[in-house]
């Protein structure tokens, strides 16, 4: 009786953990290029203003994704 | 023109190459021209699948590297009239694949032939994606297993990005396909469910296969189980070549098929 009830969360152990692992796989990939942007940005505002460091972040608010840039800037 | 279709998986050894096989037999038997190409370069496994191992001349890198002739390299296959066979090359590497020969190459094949299947390499390195740069749709094989399904994902994710459809703002149609699925487990929750799967990646589903021990005895006589009338699998590879040309063909539940234990417990309460 006990066996049956272990064997009939194994699947279910099996899509909890899947859906958890493929969602943070999606966020990881979802912007591959953001090392190359990063080095760019600080390309660009380093015309203008000494910068130091450039954080991206991507963000979710009720479904519309957005990318929050952070440019921290040399004293 | 005809239509493209990647098989593609992301993980080895899930059956893209006995599924490329069996649906390209299948579109052929329907009365559509196919033709099926073999992307995985330096490990072709197709021509055995199909019997043809034998009858390869010339390969996909003779008709991009040395100027033969698409139609010399094609071998016409003895299952159909209408089935044709492209091999990859056995001693080159996938280093050898450019986007434009590739498209070159696809572009000829696409008007000869209604539907130009291709088997794409395991994994996600270059030349998966160069076997689904130009793919119009995608045909993903899963089993119902979890490294499959998260891999698969990976592949669709780059699918996603990389394939000149996506680059041109279109799109490309995928299709679900869950390998070796096994009755008994399902039902006894032990393997993932297809209703979970679906959850899970979010796209159509296009067929359900049962695990079957024939598949081996078909591969290795070089005669896809599609072929044998009285397999579970090869049945369920006619009913996904059928929905592949455009025939609504209704879903059997190849998971309560098996007549196991949980299905004579059902038919009681029925």
């Amino acid at each position: 009786m006990f066996s049956f009830l272990k064997k009939k969360s194994s699947a279910k152990t099996a899509k909890d953990r899947l859906t958890i692992a493929i969602m943070s796989d999606r966020t990881n990939n979802s912007f591959p290029f953001i090392e190359e942007l990063k080095a760019e940005i600080i390309e660009v505002v380093k015309k203008y203003i000494g910068v130091t460091k450039v954080n991206i972040q991507k963000e979710d608010h009720d479904g519309v994704e957005a990318l929050s840039i952070d440019v921290q800037l040399e004293k | 023109m005809g239509i493209v279709i990647a098989v593609i998986s992301g993980k080895g050894g899930v059956g893209k190459t006995t599924t490329t096989a069996n649906i390209g037999l299948g579109i052929a038997q329907n009365g559509k021209k196919c033709v099926v190409v073999d992307f995985d370069i330096g490990q072709r496994n197709l021509d055995m699948l199909l019997g043809l191992e034998n009858r390869v001349v010339y390969d996909m890198v003779h008709v991009m590297d040395e100027g033969i002739h698409t139609k010399q390299a094609l071998i016409k296959s003895k299952m159909s009239p209408n089935l044709a066979f492209l091999a990859a090359s056995q001693t080159k590497d996938k280093s050898v694949l450019d986007s434009y020969k590739i498209k070159k190459l696809i572009n000829s094949l696409k008007k000869d032939f209604e539907y130009v299947i291709l088997d794409a390499p395991a994994g996600i390195e270059s030349g998966y994606e160069h076997t689904i740069e130009f793919a119009d749709r995608a045909i993903i094989v899963v089993n119902p297993e979890v490294s499959s399904i998260r891999d698969s994902d990976r592949a669709i994710g780059i699918l996603d990005s990389k394939s000149q459809r996506v680059k041109d703002g279109e799109e490309v149609e995928k299709y679900l396909i869950i390998n070796r699925i096994n009755p008994t487990m399902v039902q006894s929750g032990e393997m993932l469910g297809s209703s979970d799967i679906l959850e899970i990646l979010s796209i159509p589903l296009i067929g359900k296969i049962p695990e079957d021990k024939g598949i081996i005895d078909a591969s290795n006589q070089g005669k896809p189980i599609i072929l044998n009338e009285t397999s579970a699998a090869g049945q369920a590879y006619k009913r996904v070549a059928a929905r592949v040309c455009g025939e609504k063909v209704d879903f059997v539940d190849v998971e309560t098929q098996s007549g196991g234990f949980m299905k004579k417990i059902k038919e009681m309460f029925t």
